[in-house]
């Protein structure tokens, strides 16, 4: 092979670097420019050739398209639909098998056990509480795409954990938190937990460690804002329609972005410009015509087609929870009488260990605690991982780790 | 004054949680439901039960499969807030990785280090043969963060560049590790991150050559330009002086100043600018490149920070680093004081440097397998990493000892 290093300007980034391991991934299908994957390198001989103008958006969605498939976003947290509900399924029926057998073995044990949640109840409060989280990031005075990152991150932990596990209201605040750090706005914990009576800096981290290992520690959220920006940028440049239906249209697609992907699961099934383009149907259909209709000149009519397709699909998903339905449902009570049985439900139904975080964090904690004084010795010890901070017990805990790993007597002498 | 949302719902499910969570109430006697079906939440809760549950959630399991498909092994080194161990592939112990553990920081009580979360978020996105791969995360059982790194045996730039008695390389290799550094921060560029501490001892070098960018605990992304960033970061010797006069709002021109005084210190084999203060390393970025004035730089008297002492010091010219930086050629010099220009905004971009000249002049980058590579055995490595100072601006002192170091241990 020669070596890259004698042509640094062919740096050539990987991208098929999928990690075969994450879950079924988004099929090709629904990423429109998958066809046409433009090296993003940024001499390449397309780039040149295309008219400037002409060819922005489309090399914009392709190039964004080539990155966005490295993302962990598309890599660990984009499913097909079906998969998604399977994946929701199984989280639910785990809950509750776990948690029947947990009341069942209390003393005296829960007889008969309460109903649980569905998957479908799941979904409802789901959006119950991320409405309730936005809220309370807007009276944080968060910007929108902290906002977001924090719904995102809300409802991805809830696709691998159930309501009836960990409580969500707790959650919501973690979320919050956690967003802040995620995105470098340092938030200090004391003045975020003084914002919201009765939540202490504590609650708010009881859940940190849980939510990040939900999050399967990715922690960068695509939103599609900044696509709307270059679309907005690229429309004004066409010249073919007046300020103010642009300006209108704008405004309408950012009120659209900022909660109907929140409420729907189009993070999960949609690339960050396919969602704003399904948003700027839903604002300016002629608009999105326009724009389509540029990026694909020369190209084929199917190829266009598919994109068209792909987008309005997305557009039926967005318009199930369009930004009317937060003051016409969600803020008004009659969202709160439909919520009302759902919460009494969960409060009957949920997992009775995990409804104190702070409890179950110290538990945690002490557990590691006499890991590390070498006081128990249960099968864990054996963990390659326990915890070890001082140097002199990582190498007695390194000894015994090369004799575990050398297929040695896993758990040394009693202690 | 607003009223925190939180309030409008008495009913939530927290408040609700505190009076089920309290011993008292446990003891209380039998509620029931409308219904008639006894309440669940009148079993006693048991979070130590929860803690040990041996039932795991797909998450949990998830991480239970990453943790165990490694085994950790010596300390490799030890960073600002990280240890790092050699480990292998449970499955086939001939696969070496890096595992890097973050410490549980007793200064910091707002739980996870900033640092681990941003390592984290930005080498989940970025994969790119010169910046450095993150195989897996996973958190061990006393919730410590594990990044599971590729693992790189050849130290790093810094070891090379100082090591003046057992390596010698020339302009050919300065140029393949140049353009491998160029490319990989040219990605982060690419990608809308700023890694925010680039040199030499970030540079890390794999078995095969190849230079990997690593230490991504003070990066960040910069898609928003609006918001203020922190000037407090880079490495003092390595830091542009937009930074040292407090900017708040920069650019990826802030990674490729530290690009150039690496460029500098591979020919020069010593930190070109190493100031032991702030003050100080404005004082030697004017003696070595210039005073910054509104005319070389409009607008940098305005940036809050600003002081530059009164005798201005006029821009060096190409002569001035053609003696310093000649064995680079007209073209490699032409391209260093590109990177040092002082107003970011002239700063050539890492897009411009990948098409700057200098890569296509003679001699022609040295193939990566033929690079020189660090003397010594693999138990030096962990001397060596022991005595590697930490991520933010470090005082100067250790510096100097552990340079003196390199010359005393040889
Ligand atoms: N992938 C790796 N392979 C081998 N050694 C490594 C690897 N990553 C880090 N190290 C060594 O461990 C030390 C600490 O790592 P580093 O990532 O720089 O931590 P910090 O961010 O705290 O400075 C470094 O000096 C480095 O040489
Ligand atoms: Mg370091």
């Amino acid at each position: 092979m020669v070596s890259t290093t004698s042509r640094p300007l062919t740096g050539q980034p990987q991208f098929d670097t999928c990690d075969p391991l994450s879950p079924r991934r988004l099929s090709q299908a629904l990423l429109p420019s998958s066809h046409d994957s433009h090296d993003p390198q940024p001499s390449t001989p397309a780039h040149k050739y295309l008219g400037r103008l002409r060819a922005s958006v489309r090399v914009t969605m392709a190039t964004e398209d080539a990155r966005y498939r490295q993302s962990s976003q598309y890599r660990l947290w984009s499913f097909s639909p079906t998969h998604l509900q399977s994946l929701r399924e199984k989280t639910n029926s785990l809950a509750v098998s776990h948690i029947s057998s947990r009341l069942r073995a209390s003393s005296p044990p829960v007889d008969p056990l309460p109903d649980f949640l569905t998957p479908a109840d799941e979904a409802m409060l789901l959006n119950f509480y991320i409405v309730d989280l936005l809220r309370a990031a807007q009276f944080c005075e968060l910007p929108s795409e902290i906002q977001a990152t924090a719904a995102i991150f809300f409802r991805r932990f809830y696709v691998t954990n159930s309501l009836m596990t960990y409580p969500p209201r707790a959650l919501t605040m973690t979320c919050i938190f956690f967003a802040c750090k995620a995105e470098g706005l340092y938030y200090r914990l004391q003045k975020f937990a003084d914002k919201f009576p009765g939540i202490t800096g504590e609650e708010v981290l009881a859940a940190e460690y849980v939510l990040c290992q939900g999050l399967r520690f990715a922690f960068d959220v695509r939103h599609p804002y900044r696509a709307l920006e270059g679309a907005v940028m690229e429309l004004r440049r066409l010249g073919d329609f007046d300020e103010a239906r642009i300006v209108r249209a704008h405004q309408r697609t950012r009120d659209i972005l900022k909660f109907s992907p929140l409420l729907t699961d189009a993070y999960f099934h949609y690339t960050p410009s396919q969602i704003m383009f399904g948003a700027l149907s839903m604002a300016d259909e002629g608009l999105l015509q326009r724009l389509l209709r540029d990026a694909f000149s020369g190209q084929s009519e199917s190829s266009k087609n598919h994109v068209l397709e792909t987008v309005q699909s997305c557009r039926a998903m967005l318009e199930k929870e369009p930004p009317e339905r937060r003051t016409t449902f969600w803020d008004a009570s009659g969202s709160k009488e439909a919520m009302k049985p759902l919460n009494k439900k969960l409060r009957k139904c949920r997992d009775p260990d995990r409804v104190d975080l702070v409890a179950l964090q110290k538990a945690r904690r002490e557990q590691a605690l006499q890991k590390t004084k070498g006081k128990v010795a249960t099968k864990d010890d054996s963990d390659v991982f326990g915890a070890s901070n001082g140097t002199v017990k990582d190498d007695e805990r390194e000894a015994k780790r090369r004799r575990v790993a050398a297929g040695a007597d896993m758990f040394g002498p009693p202690l | 004054m607003a009223v925190s949302p939180l309030i409008l719902h008495p009913t939530s499910a927290l408040q609700n949680t505190r009076s089920v969570s309290s011993p008292l109430k446990n003891a209380a006697s039998t509620q029931t439901s409308s219904n008639g079906t006894p309440l669940a939440i009148q079993v006693v809760p048991n979070a130590a039960a929860a803690a040990q549950s041996t039932s795991l959630d797909i998450a949990e399991q998830l991480n239970e499969d990453e943790k165990r498909k490694y085994v950790k092994g010596k300390k490799l080194g030890e960073g600002t807030y990280a240890n790092v161990y050699l480990g292998f592939l449970r499955s086939d112990p001939s696969q070496l990785v890096a595992i890097k553990k973050i410490k549980i920081q007793k200064e910091y009580t707002e739980g996870m280090a900033p640092d681990a979360v941003r390592e984290i978020k930005h080498l989940q996105e970025l994969s790119h043969p010169n910046i450095i791969t993150m195989h897996s995360v996973f958190s061990s059982k006393d919730q410590n963060l594990n990044l599971v790194l590729e693992y790189l045996p050849l130290g790093d730039l810094e070891m090379l560049i100082h090591d003046t008695e057992h390596i010698r390389y020339g302009a050919a290799d300065i140029k393949a590790w140049m353009g491998m550094l160029t490319r990989a921060i040219w990605f982060c560029h690419q990608n809308f991150v700023l890694h925010r501490d680039i040199k030499p001892n970030n540079l890390l070098i794999a078995a095969d050559g190849e230079v990997k960018l690593a230490d991504f605990g003070l990066a960040r992304s910069f898609s928003d330009p609006y918001r203020p960033m922190t000037s407090n970061v880079i490495t003092r010797w390595y830091r542009p002086p937009e930074l040292l006069f407090g900017a708040q709002h920069y650019s990826g021109a802030v990674d490729i100043w530290s690009v150039g005084l690496v460029l500098a210190e591979l020919v020069i084999r010593t930190p070109y600018i190493a100031g032991n203060s702030e003050i100080h390393q404005i004082q030697l970025i004017c003696q070595a490149v210039g005073t910054p004035t509104e005319e070389n730089w409009p607008g940098v008297t305005k940036l809050p920070d600003y002081t530059v002492d009164k005798e201005v010091i006029p821009l060096r010219g190409r002569d001035h680093y053609m003696t310093l930086f000649g064995t680079l050629g007209a073209e490699g010099v032409d391209l260093l004081m590109k990177t040092l220009s002082l107003d970011p905004k002239k700063r050539i971009t890492a897009h411009e440097m990948l098409k700057h000249d200098w890569w296509h002049k003679d001699p022609r980058p040295t193939r990566k397998q033929d690079l020189p590579k660090k003397s010594g055995g693999q138990a030096k490595v962990g001397d060596d990493l022991k005595r590697r100072p930490g991520v933010i601006d470090e005082e100067k002192g250790n510096k100097v000892a552990r340079k003196l170091d390199f010359g005393a241990t040889k």
